[in-house]
């Protein structure tokens, strides 16, 4: 070990590390360090020549060990790494030493000392580089199959990606019905399509599939295992209807039932039966049993043979290389008294409102009352000063204004009176704003701190505003109807997240790792995570992320095998007693008690462990080192950086 | 407080404004314009007050006769809502509003009733010509006296109580105080602008079309002093004939470039021409021209067999002084005058 023959580059880096770090001096200091066999300037050590120069010196002499002394290990740790792996030796027989940003340019105001603490930097280098060793990555089986957690738009087009690219593919939903918030959307922008003709589509694609297994009213209970071979438990509630069924006959069925709830299909604004389907020809088409509200009072069962009380809850066990999350959101509820909200009847929610719109032929009637004046309070649980909603829903806007100039094409003598906080119609979505207002609605602009207020007056709704567009001057409005445009939050039951640990960030959506470099990666390996479950996105943007989310859960499971980073922890068996407190102390979940020869000690998960290095300061009885940045290794380049 | 009116829009449009609704109150025609500032800022405000309907604050307001319609904030505006033709268009509705008979608005926005009252004008004037057996004598010396009655009954009836009701919806409603010395020393300010433009000046680019109607006002009301003051027709003075041949003539080239440059929609200003702006470019040019024409009848002695001549211009006469003066455009020249003038004293 100690005869390691080690290779030593000092980079110029043009004159940003020699103005200030005189190389040679640098150069002259090292030669002798205990194993260095060759030390040598260069110019430029990322240069072409050199590379070339370097794969030559180490097959030439034999080398085991190289240091590269230049820029930060962000910009050429991997450029280095490759060139020792092109000469053949094992890429962890390199270390980089960083003597530009923590040398010269940090010290560019003191010459000597940059020289010296360039100098200390090589010399740790060199004392790592004479205890690595050549490490090979963990390879693990991946199973080819993808679970997709969700079955709205983005769900269900990440399942038809991953099922072209031949991997199967099995799609949980939890509601009876697939299409998610997009079928509860009527006509969409830009595309004139309804939420329904998007949802038929991809559902028509998917029944053809064999590798897509669909699973409506299904959740998932319990997982455990990692990338590669996640292995879940999921819960599927019957619909109590058989598969073959008479469709006339059942319509006589919900028509026959006598129970009567909130529909949530249509926000609360309608009532439907317990036994029940949201629109005709919804997906999949036979309806369904709510047991929730059932009386089972059978009357259902006497008109129709296909209804069965005794199907049973199932229990589906699979094993998947990935989880792809399109869990969605909810629309925000506003408050009690939020701008008159359960307070003043005619106050309602913009999906009620969309729905509405869709309820309603000839003429907008709501409540029994002829609409013509309708008032869009913007912003309502986005952009919140107090509260957790401080981010802004992107959707809403453009909704909330294509909804007003669909209600004046669809309904005569309609007034649309906007109170916005300044208009936020990105992108194509522009083009809706300036028709709308060339269709003569009428946009007022308040602060967050001066938001508008609405108020009821016998019986006639008032809405008030500061406008800032006229001076701040006080405008009223009479509205035979307010709409809430409200905006997106996490769904309400998160749970299913919890079962993978998934990282939830301060807005309470799922977090990815990077928000524009790696957009739908999690810190769960394995786990990706699309569409407005991860912050507010309109369909366009939820079906991007979804497939790029596809693309991603299929290359870790695409060869059937992975190949994972050997730098992670290890416990020394004899020392480890098992007290629990790295288990506690990893973020990752990787420690677990097993038994060993009688002993109870902590074992890695080789596969989720990532090498943060967390449980090694709990270790009471210092059990456990970090591959490559053992304690060793770090006390020689300790006593390097503080030596001579 | 204020409601919103949103009907008002379609009532405007019928004074000739579209597309304002446009106006995402971006504030580029306010910047763009060399006569809006900072105490009065227009033409946004105005705007904005259009697309809410509030009506009052126009009504109080003396902006869109502060505007020259240069035309600039119509070409810098990103929407193309066209502010340049809403103030115009404001203005008309504002004539239409002063006016205590309520005829201004109703030609504003019928062109058949406008037509009708200018047909029945003529039939009129024909009819009385034919009555008096087409005697030049008699029918001349009835267009000398129309001319003096039409302008003092116009002044008395119309205008004058028009400008109080403007003064009352400015200074009176609003409940300006003003010191009554103020009126008296703002006086100057009025006469000057009435006959000078001279704010009209500050527009960009606009010296020419400055100089033209300057000139076009000075031979306007040069040539209405030569006829009814100094009886034109009948004078004997060669000073005065010549006068009155030259400014008859300054009357009708200026006129028919601005006739023109409507027709060519040359500049933002004449781009678009309500049948109010088309009626009172062309008849200043038919009043400007006749007058020429009859007087050298007169001198050419073509008159006694060609009386039709003067009958045409006493049926243009009559028009101008009953329709167009009174009820329509030829009144901006008031009430741009008095707007400067209430501008000033209410400081």
């Amino acid at each position: 070990m100690m005869n390691k023959k080690i290779g030593v580059y000092i980079c110029h880096c043009g004159g940003n590390i020699s103005d200030y770090v005189d190389v040679e001096k640098v150069k002259h200091s090292i030669e002798n360090e205990d194993g260095v066999f060759l030390v040598k300037t260069t110019m430029f050590a990322c240069g072409d020549a050199n590379q070339k120069e370097m794969v030559d010196d180490i097959k030439k002499n034999e080398l085991d060990g190289v240091v590269v002394a230049s820029c930060s290990p962000k910009l050429h740790l991997i450029t280095f790494r490759a060139v020792t792996e092109r000469a053949g030796l094992n890429k962890y027989n390199y270390i980089h030493a960083n003597i530009r940003e923590q040398a010269s340019w940090a010290h560019s105001d003191d010459k000597v000392g940059a020289t010296i603490t360039a100098i200390h930097l090589v010399k740790a280098a060199i004392a790592k580089v004479r205890l690595a060793k050549a490490l090979y990555p963990y390879i693990i089986t991946s199973k080819k199959a993808v679970a997709v957690i969700g079955g709205g738009v983005a769900g269900m087009r990440a399942a038809i990606e991953l099922s072209d690219m031949g991997c199967p593919v099995t799609l949980i939903e939890r509601e009876h019905f697939i299409g998610g918030r997009v079928a509860q959307w009527n006509l969409l922008f830009t595309t004139k399509e309804t939420g329904k003709d998007v949802v038929t589509k991809l559902y028509d694609n998917i029944v053809r599939r064999d590798n897509i297994t669909l699973l409506t009213g299904s959740e998932v209970v319990a997982s455990s295992g990692n990338i590669g071979a996640f292995k879940l438990k999921i819960k599927k509630t019957p619909r109590f209807i058989k598969e073959e069924c008479h469709k006339g006959k059942l319509q006589e069925a919900i028509a026959a039932c006598p129970v009567t709830v909130a529909d949530d299909f249509n926000f609360n604004i309608t009532d439907r039966k317990a036994i029940y389907h949201n629109f005709p020809s919804e997906y999949p088409q036979e309806p369904v049993i709510d047991m929730k509200n059932c009386t089972r009072c059978g009357e259902c069962e006497k008109i129709c043979e296909s209804v069965d009380f005794t199907e049973k809850e199932k229990i589906i066990d699979i094993e998947v290389g990935s989880v792809l999350m399109a869990t969605g959101f909810d629309s925000y509820t506003p408050s009690e008294g939020e701008f008159g909200y359960v307070q003043i009847e005619n106050v309602v929610t913009l999906p009620q409102f969309k729905r509405i719109i869709e309820l309603n032929d000839k003429k907008l009637i709501f409540r029994g009352k002829e609409i013509k004046n309708i008032a869009y309070i913007y912003c309502v649980g986005s952009r919140q000063i107090e509260g957790d909603n401080k981010y802004c829903s992107r959707y809403c806007c453009t909704s909330a204004i294509f909804a007003a100039i669909h209600t004046k094409s669809k309904f005569e003598n309609i007034n649309n009176y906007h109170f916005t906080r300044g208009i936020r119609t990105y992108g194509k979505q522009e083009v809706l704003y300036a028709e709308s207002l060339k269709k003569g609605d009428i946009y007022l602009q308040s602060y967050e701190d001066d938001p508008p207020v609405v108020n009821q007056v016998n019986n006639k709704i008032k809405v008030w505003i500061n406008d800032i567009l006229t001076a701040k001057r006080e405008i009223s409005v009479e509205a035979d109807l307010v709409v809430l445009v409200t905006g997106m939050v996490p769904r309400a039951d998160n749970s299913v997240a919890s079962l993978f640990k998934l990282p939830k960030g301060r807005d309470k959506f799922f977090n990815e790792i990077h928000m524009k470099l790696r957009p739908v990666e999690t810190v769960i390996d394995g786990i990706t995570i699309c569409g407005a479950c991860q912050g507010p996105k309109n369909i366009m943007e939820s079906v991007n992320s979804a497939l790029s989310a596809a693309a991603k859960s299929f290359s870790y499971v695409s060869k059937g095998e992975l190949e994972l980073e050997p730098i992670i922890a290890k416990i020394e068996k004899e020392f480890c007693t098992w007290c629990g407190a790295c288990a506690e102390a990893c973020p990752f979940d990787a420690i677990k008690l097993v038994k060993d020869e009688k002993k109870d000690i902590a074992a890695i998960n080789s596969s989720v462990c990532k090498g943060c290095g967390m449980c090694l300061p709990v270790c009471p009885a210092d059990a456990i080192d970090l591959v490559a940045y053992s304690n060793k290794e770090i006390e020689c380049m300790i006593d390097a950086l503080a030596g001579e | 407080m204020a409601d919103i009116n949103p009907g008002f829009g379609k009532e405007l449009k019928k004074f000739g404004a579209f597309d304002f609704n446009a106006c995402y109150n971006c504030g580029n025609c306010t910047a763009v314009c060399s006569l809006s500032t900072e105490e009065d800022s227009f033409p946004r405000e105005m705007l904005r007050f259009s697309v809410l309907g509030l009506k009052d604050d126009i009504k109080s307001s003396l902006k869109p006769w502060l505007c020259y319609y240069c035309g600039e904030c119509s070409t810098h505006c990103p929407q193309t809502a066209n502010p340049g033709e809403l103030m115009m268009s404001l203005r008309r509705w504002l004539t239409a509003e002063y006016d205590w008979t309520k005829l201004s608005g109703l030609l504003y926005r019928s062109l058949p009733l406008t037509i009708s009252a200018f047909i029945l004008l003529a039939i009129v004037v024909l009819g009385f010509s034919i009555n008096e057996k087409f005697n030049p004598e008699t029918i001349m010396l009835f267009g000398h006296n129309f001319e003096l009655l039409a302008i003092v009954m116009v002044l008395v009836l119309i205008l004058l109580p028009n400008i109080i009701r403007m003064w009352w919806f400015i200074i009176l409603k609003p409940k300006i105080k003003i010191p009554l010395s103020k009126y008296f020393t703002g006086l100057w300010e009025l006469i000057l602008h009435m006959f000078t433009q001279k704010r009209a000046l500050d527009c960009d680019d606009n010296k020419f079309r400055w100089f033209e109607h300057f000139v076009l006002v000075l031979g306007y009301l040069g040539l209405l002093f030569t006829t009814v003051v100094l009886d034109w027709f009948s004078s004997d003075n060669l000073v005065v004939i010549v006068f009155g041949y030259l400014l008859s003539i300054v009357v009708f080239i200026v006129t028919i470039d601005f006739v023109w440059r409507r027709f060519r929609k040359s500049g933002e200003i004449s781009k678009y021409s309500r049948p109010s702006d088309w009626m009172f470019v062309i008849w200043l040019f038919l009043m400007g021209f006749s007058a020429f024409m009859v007087r050298l009848f007169i001198d050419t002695g073509l008159i006694v067999n060609n009386f039709w001549m003067y009958i045409f211009h006493l049926t243009i006469l009559v028009q101008w002084a009953l329709i167009i003066v009174p009820f329509g455009k030829w009144t901006h020249f008031l009430y741009r005058s008095f707007a400067v003038y209430f501008a000033k004293i209410k400081g």
